[in-house]
Protein backbone atom coordinates (compact mmCIF):
# COMPACT_ATOMS: atom_id res chain seq x y z
CA UNK A 1 0.00 0.00 0.00
CA UNK A 2 1.04 3.33 -0.94
CA UNK A 3 1.46 5.25 2.72
CA UNK A 4 4.26 7.19 3.84
CA UNK A 5 6.12 6.01 6.59
CA UNK A 6 5.27 2.36 6.12
CA UNK A 7 8.51 1.40 5.87
CA UNK A 8 9.92 2.40 9.24
CA UNK A 9 6.94 1.44 10.92
CA UNK A 10 7.55 -1.65 9.39
CA UNK A 11 11.31 -2.12 10.97
CA UNK A 12 9.80 -1.04 14.68
CA UNK A 13 7.27 -3.99 14.63
CA UNK A 14 7.79 -6.65 16.24
CA UNK A 15 7.73 -10.27 14.97
CA UNK A 16 4.61 -11.07 16.22
CA UNK A 17 2.42 -8.10 15.69
CA UNK A 18 0.28 -7.34 12.61
CA UNK A 19 -0.66 -3.66 10.98
CA UNK A 20 -4.18 -3.16 10.37
CA UNK A 21 -5.64 0.06 8.77
CA UNK A 22 -8.75 1.04 10.84
CA UNK A 23 -11.29 2.92 8.34
CA UNK A 24 -14.67 4.06 9.25
CA UNK A 25 -18.33 3.37 7.70
CA UNK A 26 -20.68 5.78 8.85
CA UNK A 27 -20.15 5.13 12.76
CA UNK A 28 -18.83 1.98 12.64
CA UNK A 29 -15.04 1.90 12.41
CA UNK A 30 -13.12 -1.80 10.90
CA UNK A 31 -10.16 -2.92 10.30
CA UNK A 32 -8.26 -4.55 7.27
CA UNK A 33 -4.98 -5.90 7.15
CA UNK A 34 -2.47 -3.24 5.84
CA UNK A 35 -1.12 -6.00 3.39
CA UNK A 36 -4.44 -6.61 1.76
CA UNK A 37 -4.75 -3.70 0.72
CA UNK A 38 -3.02 -2.13 -2.71
CA UNK A 39 -3.98 1.32 -2.78
CA UNK A 40 -6.24 4.02 -1.54
CA UNK A 41 -7.95 6.25 -3.78
CA UNK A 42 -10.16 8.97 -3.40
CA UNK A 43 -13.79 8.67 -4.89
CA UNK A 44 -13.62 11.53 -7.14
CA UNK A 45 -10.01 10.45 -8.54
CA UNK A 46 -11.81 7.33 -9.85
CA UNK A 47 -14.91 9.19 -10.75
CA UNK A 48 -14.03 9.45 -14.52
CA UNK A 49 -12.22 5.72 -14.45
CA UNK A 50 -15.60 3.95 -13.39
CA UNK A 51 -18.11 2.18 -15.54
CA UNK A 52 -21.63 2.50 -14.13
CA UNK A 53 -22.92 -1.26 -13.53
CA UNK A 54 -26.26 -2.23 -11.83
CA UNK A 55 -27.21 -5.79 -11.33
CA UNK A 56 -30.20 -6.83 -9.44
CA UNK A 57 -28.55 -9.65 -7.68
CA UNK A 58 -25.65 -7.96 -6.63
CA UNK A 59 -26.82 -4.59 -5.30
CA UNK A 60 -23.59 -3.74 -3.83
CA UNK A 61 -21.94 -3.11 -6.40
CA UNK A 62 -22.84 -0.32 -8.87
CA UNK A 63 -19.19 0.53 -10.33
CA UNK A 64 -16.10 -1.25 -11.88
CA UNK A 65 -12.96 0.52 -12.17
CA UNK A 66 -9.87 -0.90 -14.14
CA UNK A 67 -6.52 -0.54 -13.21
CA UNK A 68 -4.15 -2.04 -14.38
CA UNK A 69 -5.66 -3.98 -17.01
CA UNK A 70 -7.83 -5.56 -14.49
CA UNK A 71 -11.31 -5.01 -13.36
CA UNK A 72 -12.35 -3.72 -9.94
CA UNK A 73 -15.86 -4.03 -8.60
CA UNK A 74 -16.59 -1.39 -6.69
CA UNK A 75 -18.74 -2.83 -3.42
CA UNK A 76 -20.26 -0.02 -1.38
CA UNK A 77 -19.06 -1.01 2.56
CA UNK A 78 -22.92 0.16 3.53
CA UNK A 79 -24.70 -1.93 1.65
CA UNK A 80 -22.70 -4.66 2.20
CA UNK A 81 -23.05 -4.36 5.74
CA UNK A 82 -26.07 -3.69 6.18
CA UNK A 83 -25.35 -0.29 6.99
CA UNK A 84 -27.16 3.21 7.03
CA UNK A 85 -25.74 4.87 3.30
CA UNK A 86 -23.31 7.64 3.78
CA UNK A 87 -21.25 9.25 0.87
CA UNK A 88 -17.90 7.91 0.90
CA UNK A 89 -15.13 9.97 0.15
CA UNK A 90 -12.42 6.82 -0.36
CA UNK A 91 -11.90 3.43 -1.92
CA UNK A 92 -9.99 1.14 -0.61
CA UNK A 93 -8.45 -1.02 -3.74
CA UNK A 94 -7.41 -4.81 -2.57
CA UNK A 95 -4.57 -6.84 -3.53
CA UNK A 96 -5.12 -9.93 -5.03
CA UNK A 97 -8.30 -9.97 -5.00
CA UNK A 98 -10.74 -7.92 -7.96
CA UNK A 99 -12.43 -5.92 -5.42
CA UNK A 100 -12.55 -2.54 -4.45
CA UNK A 101 -14.68 -0.61 -1.23
CA UNK A 102 -15.88 2.11 -0.90
CA UNK A 103 -15.55 3.49 2.75
CA UNK A 104 -15.89 6.90 4.59
CA UNK A 105 -13.00 7.85 5.88
CA UNK A 106 -9.39 6.03 7.06
CA UNK A 107 -8.60 6.54 10.43
CA UNK A 108 -4.95 5.60 11.32
CA UNK A 109 -2.63 2.35 11.18
CA UNK A 110 -2.32 0.55 14.04
CA UNK A 111 0.28 -2.69 14.90
CA UNK A 112 -1.67 -5.30 16.46
CA UNK A 113 -0.17 -8.12 18.19
CA UNK A 114 -3.66 -10.47 18.39
CA UNK A 115 -6.50 -10.72 16.42
CA UNK A 116 -8.97 -12.77 18.22
CA UNK A 117 -11.31 -15.35 16.66
CA UNK A 118 -14.79 -14.55 15.96
CA UNK A 119 -16.78 -16.15 19.02
CA UNK A 120 -18.78 -19.35 17.82
CA UNK A 121 -22.02 -17.43 18.55
CA UNK A 122 -21.79 -15.41 15.24
CA UNK A 123 -23.40 -18.35 12.85
CA UNK A 124 -24.42 -15.35 10.55
CA UNK A 125 -23.00 -13.64 7.10
CA UNK A 126 -20.58 -12.10 9.33
CA UNK A 127 -18.65 -15.22 9.64
CA UNK A 128 -17.71 -14.25 5.61
CA UNK A 129 -17.27 -10.90 6.41
CA UNK A 130 -14.85 -11.09 9.54
CA UNK A 131 -11.23 -12.66 10.52
CA UNK A 132 -11.69 -12.05 13.72
CA UNK A 133 -11.97 -8.74 16.04
CA UNK A 134 -9.36 -6.82 17.28
CA UNK A 135 -9.35 -4.88 20.87
CA UNK A 136 -7.73 -1.70 20.64
CA UNK A 137 -8.38 0.69 23.28
CA UNK A 138 -11.31 -0.36 24.94
CA UNK A 139 -12.64 -1.16 21.47
CA UNK A 140 -13.52 -4.26 20.01
CA UNK A 141 -12.90 -3.48 16.25
CA UNK A 142 -13.56 -6.80 13.38
CA UNK A 143 -11.26 -7.40 11.13
CA UNK A 144 -12.01 -7.91 7.48
CA UNK A 145 -11.97 -11.35 5.42
CA UNK A 146 -10.90 -9.37 2.15
CA UNK A 147 -12.23 -12.03 0.20
CA UNK A 148 -15.61 -11.66 2.15
CA UNK A 149 -17.04 -9.27 0.21
CA UNK A 150 -18.11 -11.03 -3.06
CA UNK A 151 -19.02 -14.64 -3.29
CA UNK A 152 -17.24 -16.83 -6.02
CA UNK A 153 -20.91 -16.85 -7.51
CA UNK A 154 -21.25 -13.25 -7.51
CA UNK A 155 -18.05 -12.79 -9.13
CA UNK A 156 -18.85 -15.11 -12.03
CA UNK A 157 -22.48 -12.74 -12.09
CA UNK A 158 -20.57 -9.74 -12.07
CA UNK A 159 -18.12 -10.87 -15.08
CA UNK A 160 -20.46 -11.64 -17.35
CA UNK A 161 -22.51 -8.45 -17.10
CA UNK A 162 -19.07 -6.93 -17.36
CA UNK A 163 -18.35 -8.78 -20.43
CA UNK A 164 -21.64 -7.04 -21.88
CA UNK A 165 -21.10 -3.64 -20.85
CA UNK A 166 -17.46 -4.12 -22.38
CA UNK A 167 -19.49 -5.95 -25.99
CA UNK A 168 -21.95 -3.17 -25.85
CA UNK A 169 -19.29 -0.35 -25.59
CA UNK A 170 -17.44 -2.28 -28.40
CA UNK A 171 -20.37 -2.15 -30.68
CA UNK A 172 -21.07 1.87 -29.77
CA UNK A 173 -17.79 2.42 -30.89
CA UNK A 174 -18.12 0.37 -33.81
CA UNK A 175 -21.01 2.20 -34.85
CA UNK A 176 -19.45 5.86 -34.31
CA UNK A 177 -16.55 5.08 -36.31
CA UNK B 1 -29.14 -42.02 34.06
CA UNK B 2 -31.33 -39.13 32.09
CA UNK B 3 -30.72 -35.53 32.13
CA UNK B 4 -33.04 -34.88 34.71
CA UNK B 5 -31.78 -37.33 37.48
CA UNK B 6 -28.00 -35.94 36.36
CA UNK B 7 -29.02 -32.19 37.90
CA UNK B 8 -30.95 -33.84 40.90
CA UNK B 9 -29.84 -31.95 44.30
CA UNK B 10 -27.38 -29.76 42.18
CA UNK B 11 -26.32 -26.62 43.36
CA UNK B 12 -28.48 -23.61 40.80
CA UNK B 13 -27.66 -20.15 39.91
CA UNK B 14 -30.52 -18.27 40.48
CA UNK B 15 -30.65 -15.11 37.93
CA UNK B 16 -33.47 -12.42 37.20
CA UNK B 17 -33.91 -11.44 33.57
CA UNK B 18 -37.26 -9.23 33.02
CA UNK B 19 -39.15 -9.48 35.19
CA UNK B 20 -38.92 -13.23 35.96
CA UNK B 21 -36.33 -15.53 37.79
CA UNK B 22 -34.50 -18.61 35.97
CA UNK B 23 -31.65 -20.94 36.89
CA UNK B 24 -28.68 -22.03 35.04
CA UNK B 25 -26.17 -25.17 36.48
CA UNK B 26 -24.17 -23.15 38.79
CA UNK B 27 -21.11 -25.42 37.17
CA UNK B 28 -22.05 -23.73 34.34
CA UNK B 29 -21.50 -19.93 35.47
CA UNK B 30 -18.18 -18.89 35.66
CA UNK B 31 -18.76 -15.00 36.97
CA UNK B 32 -20.96 -12.73 37.38
CA UNK B 33 -19.72 -9.69 35.47
CA UNK B 34 -19.60 -5.80 36.56
CA UNK B 35 -21.77 -3.71 33.89
CA UNK B 36 -18.53 -3.18 31.47
CA UNK B 37 -18.95 -1.58 27.73
CA UNK B 38 -21.56 -3.37 25.22
CA UNK B 39 -19.08 -3.46 22.29
CA UNK B 40 -21.31 -3.61 18.59
CA UNK B 41 -20.44 -4.51 15.25
CA UNK B 42 -22.27 -5.58 12.05
CA UNK B 43 -24.33 -8.95 12.15
CA UNK B 44 -26.74 -10.35 11.30
CA UNK B 45 -26.67 -13.18 14.28
CA UNK B 46 -30.35 -13.40 16.27
CA UNK B 47 -30.06 -12.77 19.71
CA UNK B 48 -26.94 -11.59 19.86
CA UNK B 49 -26.81 -7.85 21.24
CA UNK B 50 -23.22 -7.69 20.94
CA UNK B 51 -19.77 -8.29 22.83
CA UNK B 52 -17.75 -7.15 26.09
CA UNK B 53 -14.44 -8.22 27.06
CA UNK B 54 -13.58 -9.69 30.01
CA UNK B 55 -10.19 -11.11 31.38
CA UNK B 56 -8.65 -10.51 28.15
CA UNK B 57 -11.44 -12.67 26.41
CA UNK B 58 -13.98 -11.26 23.87
CA UNK B 59 -17.27 -13.17 24.93
CA UNK B 60 -20.91 -13.17 23.02
CA UNK B 61 -23.61 -11.21 24.74
CA UNK B 62 -27.35 -13.14 24.42
CA UNK B 63 -29.99 -10.78 24.72
CA UNK B 64 -32.06 -13.43 25.66
CA UNK B 65 -35.38 -11.11 27.36
CA UNK B 66 -37.19 -10.68 24.30
CA UNK B 67 -37.36 -14.53 23.59
CA UNK B 68 -37.93 -15.32 28.11
CA UNK B 69 -40.20 -12.47 28.53
CA UNK B 70 -41.50 -11.34 25.03
CA UNK B 71 -39.60 -8.25 25.25
CA UNK B 72 -36.54 -6.07 25.94
CA UNK B 73 -35.47 -5.78 29.07
CA UNK B 74 -34.66 -2.81 30.48
CA UNK B 75 -33.29 -3.00 33.74
CA UNK B 76 -29.84 -5.14 32.71
CA UNK B 77 -27.21 -3.95 35.00
CA UNK B 78 -24.81 -7.21 35.11
CA UNK B 79 -23.58 -9.81 32.59
CA UNK B 80 -23.63 -13.21 34.07
CA UNK B 81 -21.19 -15.31 32.17
CA UNK B 82 -21.76 -18.78 31.66
CA UNK B 83 -20.39 -21.68 29.52
CA UNK B 84 -22.37 -22.24 26.88
CA UNK B 85 -21.44 -25.53 24.70
CA UNK B 86 -21.77 -26.18 20.83
CA UNK B 87 -22.42 -29.26 19.18
CA UNK B 88 -25.03 -31.65 20.82
CA UNK B 89 -26.05 -31.65 24.54
CA UNK B 90 -25.28 -35.61 24.37
CA UNK B 91 -21.49 -35.01 23.22
CA UNK B 92 -20.91 -31.44 22.62
CA UNK B 93 -17.86 -30.57 20.40
CA UNK B 94 -16.68 -27.39 22.30
CA UNK B 95 -17.53 -25.15 24.49
CA UNK B 96 -17.73 -21.04 24.91
CA UNK B 97 -18.19 -18.17 27.23
CA UNK B 98 -21.11 -16.63 26.76
CA UNK B 99 -22.87 -14.17 28.70
CA UNK B 100 -26.87 -12.73 29.65
CA UNK B 101 -27.47 -9.86 30.69
CA UNK B 102 -29.04 -9.80 34.37
CA UNK B 103 -30.63 -7.04 37.19
CA UNK B 104 -27.78 -8.81 39.11
CA UNK B 105 -29.66 -10.31 41.47
CA UNK B 106 -28.70 -13.56 41.30
CA UNK B 107 -27.91 -16.27 44.08
CA UNK B 108 -26.77 -19.46 44.20
CA UNK B 109 -29.34 -22.63 45.63
CA UNK B 110 -29.78 -26.02 46.17
CA UNK B 111 -32.62 -27.98 44.93
CA UNK B 112 -33.83 -31.30 42.94
CA UNK B 113 -34.42 -30.33 39.71
CA UNK B 114 -38.06 -31.45 38.16
CA UNK B 115 -38.94 -32.48 35.06
CA UNK B 116 -40.13 -29.16 33.21
CA UNK B 117 -44.08 -28.39 32.94
CA UNK B 118 -46.14 -29.47 30.18
CA UNK B 119 -45.79 -27.88 26.82
CA UNK B 120 -42.74 -26.29 28.38
CA UNK B 121 -40.32 -24.62 26.05
CA UNK B 122 -37.80 -27.25 24.97
CA UNK B 123 -35.03 -24.66 26.20
CA UNK B 124 -36.18 -25.20 29.78
CA UNK B 125 -34.42 -28.02 31.14
CA UNK B 126 -36.86 -28.71 34.07
CA UNK B 127 -37.77 -26.91 36.86
CA UNK B 128 -36.71 -26.17 40.96
CA UNK B 129 -39.40 -25.85 43.46
CA UNK B 130 -37.75 -22.42 45.80
CA UNK B 131 -39.56 -20.53 47.66
CA UNK B 132 -42.67 -21.48 47.23
CA UNK B 133 -41.79 -20.47 43.97
CA UNK B 134 -41.19 -22.67 40.12
CA UNK B 135 -38.41 -21.40 38.65
CA UNK B 136 -37.25 -22.26 35.72
CA UNK B 137 -33.94 -23.90 34.21
CA UNK B 138 -32.49 -23.03 31.84
CA UNK B 139 -30.63 -24.85 28.66
CA UNK B 140 -28.46 -21.87 27.38
CA UNK B 141 -27.78 -24.05 24.49
CA UNK B 142 -30.84 -25.06 23.32
CA UNK B 143 -32.39 -21.18 24.51
CA UNK B 144 -29.75 -19.73 21.58
CA UNK B 145 -30.34 -22.38 19.12
CA UNK B 146 -34.08 -21.92 19.63
CA UNK B 147 -34.18 -18.81 17.97
CA UNK B 148 -31.89 -19.78 15.55
CA UNK B 149 -34.22 -22.85 14.34
CA UNK B 150 -37.54 -20.70 15.20
CA UNK B 151 -36.86 -16.51 13.99
CA UNK B 152 -39.84 -15.66 15.35
CA UNK B 153 -39.05 -16.54 18.95
CA UNK B 154 -36.39 -12.88 18.56
CA UNK B 155 -37.35 -9.73 16.86
CA UNK B 156 -33.28 -9.73 15.62
CA UNK B 157 -32.81 -10.51 11.79
CA UNK B 158 -30.92 -7.31 10.09
CA UNK B 159 -27.55 -6.53 10.67
CA UNK B 160 -26.99 -4.73 13.92
CA UNK B 161 -26.13 -2.55 14.89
Amino acid sequence: MKIAMQDTAKSRRSRSSESLILFCIGTQTFAIAADAVQEIRSTDSLATAAVEMELAEVPKVRHLVERSHRTYYVVSGCVHFGLRVTRPTLVLILRQIRTAVLVDSIERMVDVSKVHALPQAFQGEERQWYRGLTYLEDRVIPVIKPDGFLTPEEFARLDRASKSIEARHELEGAVQA
Amino acid sequence: MSGAQNHARKSWVLLHVGNRRFALPAESVMELAPPVRLHNFPHTSRLIAGVIVRRGRIVPVYDVAPVLCGRESSVHRFYLIADRAFGTSASPDSSEASAIPVNGECELATGEMQPPQENAPTYFAGTLAIENENIDVLDLQKLVSAVRDNPSAANHAEPRP
